[in-house]
Order: structure tokens, then C-alpha cells, then sequence
């Protein structure tokens, strides 16, 4: 028996499937609608989720905030989730995952991007973006967030820039006032390198569930277990959330493991934007290719094309002309870089799409293959 | 056509390669917010002047807003087609790395399907330019433009076929890669042409819905007026297009080549190629972006897909590599190519011999 909810729900669904009919073509095209929106607006669009920039705080010498105004395709999100950053630098679009560090019920948002050495984005940010800048999002995602129900204990452990999500969960804890008690361990190298420092010794003062203990690795060495244990005696009864580098990351899992508690820890991978491959990496003849999407690996020789190799792994990938001519080979690279066998351009880039018939590896590769 | 020139030596096709393939890293190494500004520009253009030609239709009652919103619909037409969609299909702007604008989704506003102009132009004749037997684009299957074809009984039609074929010329550019001409010889099988037909018909029909069906409806008294606008401005685009791209490889001083020829075909014999089997059109700006830069047809042909509006930048260096080798670079007024062409036609039609040329 359908109830009128189903009723409605599925003549909703039947009307945007018919909205959405190529038969509609062009009146239905949201991309053309939503460029000429754009002439009035930027942030005007009918699908398109954009942010302008409000304010830029500078946090440490090489961090900053973006305070964002979303326009009205943002749907909200949960402490500790991320989005994708769209930015066109030089005319091509480049895509960045950050978290959010502001809290979520307000009608901003925040992402607090730390400079990465040679970080094309990064310092795009840096740069050349000032209030009044329009980005692309994408709607938040991430599960990296608070359990429910809230445990009555907390731990919290970052390095770095890896404080993002932290701060955004702390944030909410604290705007909600939530009885639980929270110590956070935050790692980085000077105290000017703490980002949300003033803020968090605030909250400390003003807010008697929170602890904070800093760890200052250019005055008392990397974080370890003998120092967590002296800082948080009970850490392994705590439910514990763990963001920052790979290698502080890798420790404190460890420390769990060892304990048997890594089921308290909750992770999130904080890499940044992934350091570009230094051209010629390694020395081995071959490297390996994995494809994303049928999973077949393969090695592949740096002095041939990456079609040629995978056709000998016995995959038949899309093509055409073979000398680079008609982009019918056009395959999404996922990570790794490749040097363009006719011109010798090298691409580091992730996410960038490469022509398979004139490209050779230059280091490990994902391919969308 | 034979050419006149002498063979280039070996030598000097390496060297065309050395130098085209610099010039190529050189254009690719520039690209930039400069380029994307062009085509986003191009784009907001082609829709706005859509938008008005289509409004001017269906609001208008006199025979001059009807005459303006024709022009602008077909120029919205012939910029869409030329400018953005054909360029666009090329790869020219995969570099921006905009989902909107790559070169393998894209679709564009004629009954050609998309995924069939990826082949049968991008992979088929810019492959294999001008080698009869292999360039399908060498009098598309019906015409005989070289004389390196073989007379049949049915070319004596050709100068009226050819006019038609002006006329309704996205409908030929959608049937293009069916290869009918090979069904009818009993080269392909009904099941082969059958596969081929449905994504034509699929895309023919939402084409024809939507000048025919979809706006005139919407017009609601004045659907006639819409109608019959939508028709003219179909008929602008396709015979403007033809001309121009009639203009690309037909005129009077193109060679065609054999496929034994072009058998150890290297880089730079493909260079020498792509510059002998083309016709540039001599013109402003406003032609160019109007011809989607195929007024740089040679350009065009030597780097397919770097963004058009770079052809008439680097054309001065092609020319002058071209006369320090003595190759032939073949340049005129669209209107001085066009005749070669129709008059080539026109000959053609009967059974003449090779000429001396080949002596």
C-alpha cells in the first residue's frame, strides 16, 4: 500500500526525470543557465554550488583562513567533514580537498589552508585570493565526525594542519556546551605554527571540559608514547580522534594497536595536496601501473607509451590515431606523473587527464583505466 | 593532384619534424587563462546569441526582427558548430581540465552524433589526410574531387548533388560515419550500418524535435513564424559551413596520396602531408572565428588539437618554414578557393584522365 508520502515522492521524482529530459535540450541546460548567471552574479546558479570569499584570516605565518558564503545548493554539514575546493589557475581547473574548520550553524563556512611548498593550489590561495573571490565547492562529505551518541570522554590527537577537523568538532562541542570531557594533544613544530591557538586557549579558560596539552616538536622533540601517556594517563579508555601527517599518524596508530584499542581510534588521512614527483624518480626500468576502475596492475616500461604497455598486459583501452593527434585514448590519470613522449611536458598534477598513446610513466601510476 | 615541387630529402622532413614538434611544445607550453577566457568567451556568445535569435522568433510579427533573430540563431548555429563544438571535440581545450569542455563527452547542436564525429573525423581523416581509399573526407564517399578517384556513372550528378548536399549538409555530416557509399558496394554488413544508424537517429531526432517541435509549440500562434525560422537558420549554417570546410581540402593545389605512399609514413612525412592536403582562407578575425579557425586550415591540420584561435599566431611561422623547404602552402580568398573548388567539381563529373601532372 503506497502512502501519500510515496505518492508525492514519486511524482517529484517523475517531474525533475522529465525536467531533465534531453528532449528539453537546451532549456534545461543548468551548465549554459548557470553561466549566464554568472555575467550578473558569480554566485548566482541553479545547480552549481559556489562560494564567494568573505574574509581572510591569517592564522600562523603560513596558514589562512577563507571564510565562505555558500550560495543556496549548500546542504549544511557535520563537524570534521571536508569539501572539494574547485580554483582556475592559469585556465585550468584544479581541484583540492579541505576540511572545514568552522562550525557547522552558521551561515558561513571556513577552510584553513596551510601553504605547501610548491602546492599549486595552495598558493594559488595564498596568493592571488582575496574577499570577493568566487570558488567552486562540492557539497560536504566525510565521516570522520563526533559518534552518536557522544561519548562521555574524548580525546582528540593533530599535528599540524591536521587541527582543521578538530577545531570545527571542537567548535561545535563548545557553541553546544556538551559535558564531555575533551583533551586535545595538538602537535607542531614552534608555538606560532599552532594554528587556532588563541582561540583554543580561550575556550580552555572559559570552558572547564577541555584540556589542552601542546606539543612544540622544535623545543621538546616528536610526540611518543612514553610523552602521550605521561600527558593523557587514561588515553586508552578514551574514544579517540586522530588527524595530521602520515608519520604522526602511523605512530599513534601504533600505539594503539599495541594497546589492542584501535577500535577507540577514529582516523583521518591528512595528506594535503599529494608533493609533486620529482621527474626521473627512482631508478628501476619499470614502474607500476594500477588501474582504478577493472583493478588489473601492470608494469610499465618508462621508455613506452602507457597504451602500448597496457595493450600488452592484454587490455584494450580506447584509442585512435596513436601518434596524439585525436584524444580518443583521453584517460583520467588518478596520481603518479607522466612526461608527454612528443612534447616532453611532465605531469604531476592528480586527477588530470593525460592521452595514454603519447604518454610513458615517470613514476608509480593510477590510472582510470 | 600531384604536387610540382621536388621530393624533399630525408633530411629536411627530420628537420620539419624538429621544427613543427618545437613549435607545437612551444604553443602547448603557453596555453592559458588567456585561451580559456577565449573559449568561455566564445561560448557566452554563441548562447546569448541564441537566446536572442530564439526570442526575436517567437516574439517578433515583422519580416525584419524575423530576419535578425535568423541571423542570430544561425550565427549562434555556426558558432557552436565551428568555433566551440568542433574545436572543442579536437581536444583543444582538454588541457583546462573542465568536465564541461572535454574533448570525449561533448555533444554538439547538429544531428551528427558526437561519438560518431570522434571517429570518423578526429581518428579517420586526420589520421589518414587525403590518402584515397583511407581519408573517407576525400569527396565523402560520393564526390569525385581528385582525380585520383575513379570515374563511376554517377559523378555525372555530382554538380547537383553537390549543390543539395550544401544545402542539407549537417544531414550529410551525420550520415558521414554510417559509410553507406561501403554498405552499397557490399563492404559492410546490414548489421554494421544498423548499430551505426541508431545513435544517428537517436541524436537526428532530438535535433529535429527541438527546432521543429519544441520551439514552435512554445510559440504557441506564432509556431510557423519559429518554424520557418529555425529552417533558415539550419540552412545558413549548413551552407556556410559547407563552403568553408568545402574550402579545407578541395581547392585547386592539394595533393592526394596513395596508401602505399604513405606506408613508413614517419612524423614528418605526416607534417608534409597534413601541409600539402590543405587549403587556408585568407580573411579578418571575424571570418576565422566564424570558420572555426578552418580558415587556418593547414594550421589546423598540423596541430589538431591545440586551441584554434592560436592558428593565426603561429601561421606566419608555418608559411616561412614552408618556403625555406619550398613546400607548397596553399592560401586565397575564401570566395577565389570556392570557385577551384566548384569548378573541380564540375570537371570532375566527367571522365577525364589524370592529367599531365603525373607525367
Amino acid at each position: 500500500m503506497m502512502t501519500p508520502g510515496d505518492v508525492a515522492g514519486r511524482a517529484v521524482a517523475a517531474a525533475r526525470r522529465v525536467l531533465a529530459s534531453p528532449w528539453l535540450r537546451p532549456l534545461n541546460d543548468a551548465d549554459a543557465l548557470d553561466g549566464l548567471l554568472a555575467l550578473a552574479n558569480p554566485l548566482w546558479s541553479v545547480g552549481a554550488l559556489r562560494a564567494e570569499v568573505v574574509r581572510v584570516i591569517d592564522e600562523t605565518p603560513d596558514a589562512r583562513t577563507f571564510v565562505l558564503r555558500p550560495n543556496w545548493r549548500w546542504e549544511g554539514f557535520v563537524a570534521g567533514q571536508h569539501v572539494c575546493v574547485d580554483v582556475e589557475i592559469d585556465g585550468v581547473r584544479h581541484q583540492r580537498t579541505y576540511t572545514l574548520s568552522s562550525r557547522p550553524g552558521e551561515p558561513t563556512i571556513a577552510v584553513t589552508v596551510k601553504r605547501q611548498p610548491g602546492g599549486r593550489v595552495s598558493n594559488f590561495l595564498h596568493d592571488a585570493v582575496r574577499p570577493g573571490h568566487v570558488l567552486g565547492l562540492s557539497r560536504a562529505s566525510g565521516s570522520f565526525v563526533l559518534p552518536d551518541p557522544l561519548p562521555a570522554r574524548l580525546l582528540m590527537l593533530s599535528a599540524g594542519s591536521g587541527i582543521t577537523p578538530i577545531m570545527s568538532i571542537l567548535r561545535d562541542l563548545h557553541a553546544r556546551r556538551r559535558p564531555t570531557d575533551v583533551v586535545l594533544v595538538h602537535s607542531c613544530r614552534t608555538p606560532e605554527d599552532a594554528i587556532f591557538r588563541h582561540e583554543l586557549a580561550a575556550h580552555a579558560r572559559d570552558w572547564p571540559c577541555l584540556r589542552l596539552a601542546f606539543v612544540f616538536t622544535g623545543e621538546t622533540g616528536r610526540l611518543d608514547r612514553e610523552r602521550l601517556v605521561r600527558l593523557v594517563p587514561d588515553w586508552a579508555e578514551r574514544t579517540s580522534l586522530l588527524c595530521g601527517p602520515a608519520p604522526f599518524m602511523a605512530m599513534v596508530r601504533g600505539v594503539w594497536r599495541e594497546a589492542g584499542v584501535e577500535g577507540r581510534l577514529r582516523w583521518e588521512s591528512f595528506t594535503g595536496p599529494v608533493a609533486a614527483d620529482p621527474p626521473g624518480v627512482g631508478t628501476t626500468a619499470t614502474v607500476t601501473v594500477t588501474c582504478a576502475h577493472s583493478g588489473v596492475v601492470f608494469e610499465a616500461a618508462r621508455d613506452r607509451s602507457l597504451l602500448v604497455e597496457a595493450e600488452h598486459t592484454g587490455l584494450r583501452p580506447r584509442h585512435g590515431c596513436r601518434m596524439g593527434i585525436c584524444h580518443t585514448c583521453l584517460c583520467r590519470k588518478v596520481s603518479g606523473t607522466v612526461e608527454n613522449l612528443v612534447t616532453g611536458a611532465v605531469s604531476s598534477e592528480s586527477d588530470t587527464m593525460i592521452q595514454i598513446c603519447i604518454s610513458a610513466a615517470r613514476s608509480d601510476l593510477t590510472l582510470a583505466l | 593532384m600531384a604536387s610540382m615541387a621536388l621530393p624533399l630529402s630525408r633530411s629536411d622532413v627530420d628537420a620539419i619534424e624538429v621544427e613543427l614538434d618545437a613549435l607545437r611544445a612551444e604553443v602547448a607550453g603557453d596555453l592559458g587563462a588567456r585561451d580559456a577566457q577565449h573559449i568561455h568567451r566564445m561560448i557566452r556568445l554563441a548562447k546569448l546569441s541564441a537566446i536572442a535569435g530564439r526570442t526575436l522568433l517567437m516574439v517578433g510579427i515583422d519580416p525584419l526582427s524575423w530576419g535578425v533573430g535568423v541571423t542570430a540563431l544561425a550565427t549562434a548555429k555556426i558558432l557552436e558548430n565551428m568555433e566551440i563544438g568542433h574545436n572543442v571535440m579536437h581536444g583543444q581545450y582538454d588541457w583546462m581540465n573542465d568536465p564541461a569542455l572535454c574533448s570525449q563527452t561533448y555533444e554538439w547542436d547538429i544531428v551528427c552524433d558526437g561519438n560518431q564525429w570522434r571517429h570518423s573525423h578526429n581518428i579517420v581523416h586526420h589520421t589518414h589526410t587525403n590518402i584515397v581509399g583511407r581519408d573517407r573526407d576525400v569527396g565523402y564517399g560520393f564526390l569525385r574531387v581528385s582525380e585520383a578517384q575513379l570515374w563511376r556513372p554517377h559523378h555525372l550528378f555530382q554538380p547537383a548533388v553537390g549543390a543539395l548536399l550544401a544545402l542539407l549538409f549537417q544531414w550529410g555530416v551525420g550520415l558521414h560515419d554510417l559509410e553507406l557509399d561501403e554498405w552499397l558496394r557490399g563492404n559492410r554488413s546490414g548489421a554494421e550500418v544498423r548499430a551505426r544508424l541508431k545513435p544517428f537517429l537517436r541524436k537526428a531526432a532530438r535535433q529535429v524535435f527541438k527546432d521543429y517541435v519544441l520551439f514552435p509549440v512554445l510559440a504557441l500562434g506564432n509556431a510557423p513564424r519559429v518554424l520557418a525560422g529555425n529552417l533558415a537558420a539550419n540552412l545558413v549554417r549548413n551552407v556556410w559551413s559547407y563552403v568553408v570546410i568545402f574550402c579545407g581540402h578541395f581547392p585547386d593545389g592539394v595533393r592526394t596520396y596513395t596508401v602505399d605512399e604513405t606506408h613508413d609514413e614517419t612524423r614528418g612525412d605526416w607534417y608534409v602531408r597534413q601541409i600539402s592536403s590543405s587549403c587556408n582562407i585568407e580573411g579578418g578575425p571575424v571570418l576565422h572565428v566564424l570558420s572555426g579557425h578552418l580558415s587556418h586550415q593547414i594550421e589546423h591540420h598540423l596541430f589538431p588539437d591545440l586551441p584554434a584561435s592560436r592558428y593565426p599566431e603561429i601561421a606566419p611561422r608555418v608559411r616561412a618554414l614552408c618556403a625555406r623547404y619550398e613546400l607548397a602552402y596553399s592560401t586565397g580568398t575564401l570566395w577565389g578557393q570556392f570557385a577551384t573548388v566548384v569548378r573541380r567539381i564540375v570537371r570532375l563529373a566527367l571522365p577525364v584522365a589524370a592529367r599531365r601532372a603525373f607525367a
